[in-house]
């Protein structure tokens, strides 16, 4: 045990004295991994990286270490990992709307496609159109008709401009014509509270938070983003005629464009490896995620189409 | 249900839960006292260890990390009047003119006693009319939140020291601070002059630490370098007369702390401004207030803790996490399995009753904590100032920085330590900056909604839907008014 260490810290030092730098060694990981989340505690984002920081670690033999950045609409913490050594030992842990929305919307202090490369998306979650359970809108087209017949009287409550619930919305009303009132709240919670105080009419949650509202009747499923039923008895997005990747949360780890192939694989390696870890799949279970990974080149793919669909709605919507 | 409470005060009286809740509450408060780590980060850090234990353990050692911190943060806001968060604000305000005039022990103990007391029957009341509560907190939306905000920001203005107009002078500044940075809702840049640095706004512990704590720190070293730091004695320990005088106090303060806390999104530093200035309003001797006065200590930290009961309330009975401690707490209960809903208490009764018992336990341990562990840390302004004022200089500026691990902030923290000595000499308070800075977020996030809400019909809409909102606001300069009146004349 002592002279495996001391081997590693000679071999370390060697390697440093060659010049060859602090990056692409054999052993990657030797310290522990920073992952960085742009946004603040208490999130969904939050809680996702506690799961995995407490299990990886047996899978990637070094800690991997939660750092909390928030501020800017996530573009601060996104910007510290874009500016660190892309030795992968810092990361960054965010969603496909900071990752590839808002690069529309704003001019950022970073390249999102440039500066980054996916390493694992970790899970995803699709969205659900809720009301109240003593809403006069029974279905989604009642919803839809309703608020095309007029436009403006129906508040919608979201968690923010250009957020997990803001764009859904935005996308819903750009392919049927409808038109929200769209009230912003400070999250997911406030904006169900707003619904379940008749401030607004509709809303939008993760079927992760929604199970016990839905089972007490407060609250009524409409419709749920993808063309897989969730709810036996409620309708898709794409069965409501709502095609393309609307209604999504990916969360997804990055690092530095630039990071070693081999550091790249050994953190996909990593996360393969916690599909078969029960801890894990537990821990998620219950959080009421899913862990369908899909691998750094598979998300690629996606980022690429996302970027493209994510120009379209803003340039839609703002001119 | 009287079952479900009984087996559940069983389940958590184990040793177990015992030994996790003290743990809890120490090593919250320890990590409370440091400036730049906050309670929350504190939570998020150890909710993985809940993950691993039973639900009987692991939320209730959360609870004691969150109620030790709480107090935790009043210790450096007492002792070198370093407020941590702006909860602790109000509690600095005579918790540190008492250490300068040698009773830092009898302000760390009041200020445990009445945080104690106003958590636990703001935690009772919660037990006892959780279902009530519920169908209030519905009644309360952005327009309620606004105008309550709004009518906060006047009672501090009328309340605050002998020249409200000056007061009016440092709020509004304050407010002007509060607009720097990405505006929350439509996300347009303002007074950033184009500096990525100020896009997310000036950040709260560089303020609150510098205009505070480091005007301070110069008078300390102005003094003698021979000399205590901060104060040549710690003082007796509060006697049974001191306390009594504070119970009136502590009433008052726990009722207007629970009230607010059913408000959602007004919190802590509302309640706790809110306790002083009414302490304050309804002494005989409002003088007094602000020169070291216990009941000052007592108003701030019985209102700041009386708050914790209410806000569990959304995350109780329907799931919905009002804030990121009780978006913590969810993540720390739906990972034991339990889903917290309008059912939980159904499905789950004894383990909610069995949370809802520990919660009273921890504050019942906390007071042994607390009392055995104020004189270690009621010693600390003694040592003198030459060793103690370079520590306190070290923590004010890491504590600034680790916050946010970023060295603009430090910038910031030396800008407000010029500007806090500024305003002293010019004889402005800047609590009323501070405040104006902490609300002013709030109160423009609830007006824009309050504005996207109405639509095109705002009169319709406030006078149909919002009457509550209406009332506030007609009544809100009557209140100023007679507040302001009486202040003056009391301390004329």
């Amino acid at each position: 045990m002592f002279s495996k260490t001391l081997k590693k810290t000679v071999g370390a030092a060697m390697v440093a004295m060659l010049g060859l730098g602090t990056a692409a060694y054999a052993e990657y990981p030797e310290k522990p991994i920073t992952l960085v989340i742009p946004f603040g505690p208490g999130g969904s984002h939050d809680l996702n990286a506690r799961v995995i920081t407490s299990t990886i670690p047996a899978h990637l033999g070094q800690a991997m270490i939660v750092r909390l950045s928030p501020g800017a609409g996530g573009q601060k913490g996104t910007q510290e990992v874009a500016d660190s050594a892309a030795d992968g030992y810092t990361l960054l842990f965010a969603h496909n709307y900071t990752d590839m929305l808002q690069q529309h919307v704003e001019n950022l202090p970073y390249n999102p496609m440039e500066d980054f490369v996916p390493v694992a998306r970790v899970n995803f979650a699709p969205i659900a159109v809720v009301v109240s359970g003593d809403s006069e809108y029974e279905t989604f087209d009642d919803l839809i008709a309703a608020a095309s017949a007029n436009p403006g009287a129906i508040n919608m409550a979201h968690s923010g401009n250009w957020g997990a619930l803001f764009v859904p919305a935005a996308q819903i009303m750009k392919e049927t014509g409808a038109a929200f009132n769209l009230v912003p709240y400070k999250g997911g919670g406030p904006a169900m509270q707003a619904l379940l105080s008749g401030d607004a009419q509709v809303t939008m949650g993760f079927p992760s938070v929604l199970g016990p509202l839905v089972d007490a009747g407060k609250v009524r499923v409409l419709a749920t983003a993808g063309s897989e039923r969730i709810y036996d008895d409620v309708p898709t997005f794409g069965e409501a005629g709502i095609e393309g990747d609307i209604g999504f949360m990916h969360r997804v780890v990055l690092a530095p464009a630039g990071t070693p192939e081999d550091v790249i694989a050994k953190l996909e390696g990593a996360f393969t490896a916690l599909q078969e870890d029960t801890s894990f799949q537990r821990l998620m279970g219950r959080l009421g995620e899913n862990t369908d990974l899909l691998l750094g080149e598979g998300y690629q793919a996606m980022r690429e189409e996302q970027s493209v669909a994510y120009k379209a709605l803003v340039e839609s919507i703002t001119q | 249900m009287i079952e479900q409470f009984a087996e559940g005060a069983m389940m958590a009286f184990t040793l177990e839960t015992i030994v996790m809740i003290a743990i809890g509450l120490f090593s919250g408060m320890l990590v409370g006292a440091l400036p730049g780590f906050t309670t929350l980060m504190a939570m998020a850090i150890l909710l993985p260890l809940s993950f691993f234990l039973d639900p009987l353990v692991g939320i209730p050692f959360l609870l004691g990390v969150y109620k030790g911190g709480i107090f935790g943060g009043s210790i450096p806001a007492i002792l070198v009047s370093m407020p941590g968060t702006g909860a602790a604000v109000a509690t600095s305000i005579d918790g540190y003119k008492l250490t300068q005039k040698g009773e830092s022990r009898k302000a760390l103990d009041i200020a445990l006693f009445s945080s104690v007391i106003g958590d636990t029957f703001s935690d009772i009341f919660t037990i006892m009319l959780i279902f009530p509560i519920a169908i209030l907190v519905m009644q309360f939306g952005p327009p309620e939140l606004f105008a309550v905000l709004l009518m906060s920001l006047v009672i501090i203005v009328a309340t605050s020291g002998s020249n409200p107009l000056k007061g009016l002078v440092m709020m509004l500044f304050g407010l002007w601070l509060a607009q720097i940075g990405t505006d929350p809702i439509g996300g347009v840049e303002r007074f950033t002059f184009g500096l990525f640095e100020l896009k997310s706004g000036i950040p709260l512990l560089p303020m609150l630490i510098g205009v505070f704590a480091l005007p301070e720190l110069v008078y300390a070293v102005m003094r003698n370098e021979k000399a205590s730091g901060f104060a040549k004695l710690v003082g007796e320990r509060l006697n049974r007369v001191e306390f009594k005088r504070c119970i009136p106090t502590i009433r008052r303060s726990t009722i207007i702390g629970t009230s607010i806390g059913i408000v959602p999104g007004l919190g802590q530093v509302v309640a706790a401004m809110m306790g002083y200035s009414a302490a304050k309003n309804a002494s005989s001797h409002p003088e007094t207030f602000g020169e070291g006065e216990i009941e000052g200590v007592a108003a701030a930290e019985a209102a700041n803790n009386a708050v914790n009961g209410p806000t569990l309330v959304p995350l109780l009975t329907l799931g919905i996490p009002g804030d990121n401690v009780t978006a913590i707490l969810l993540g720390a209960f739906v990972a034991q399995g339990l889903r917290p809903g309008p059912q939980l208490f159904e499905e789950q009764g004894s383990i909610v009753f069995g949370i809802l018992v520990a919660m009273v336990l921890a504050n019942i341990m906390f007071v042994i904590i607390g009392y055995l562990s104020i004189p270690f840390f009621a010693r600390i302004v003694t040592i003198k100032t030459g060793l103690l004022v370079p520590i306190v200089i070290m923590f004010a500026f890491a504590g600034a920085y680790v916050f946010r691990s970023d060295t603009t902030d430090v910038l910031m923290l030396v800008a407000f330590g010029a500007f806090g000595l500024l305003a002293r000499a010019a004889k402005f308070d800047v609590m009323p900056m501070v405040m104006g800075f902490i609300l002013g977020g709030p109160l423009e996030y609830a007006f824009g909604q309050t504005v996207a809400m109405a639509g095109n019909s705002p009169l319709t809409f406030m006078f149909t839907e919002r009457l509550g909102m209406v009332a506030v606001l007609v009544a809100t300069p009557i209140i100023g008014y007679i507040l302001w009146r009486r202040m003056r004349t009391a301390t004329a």
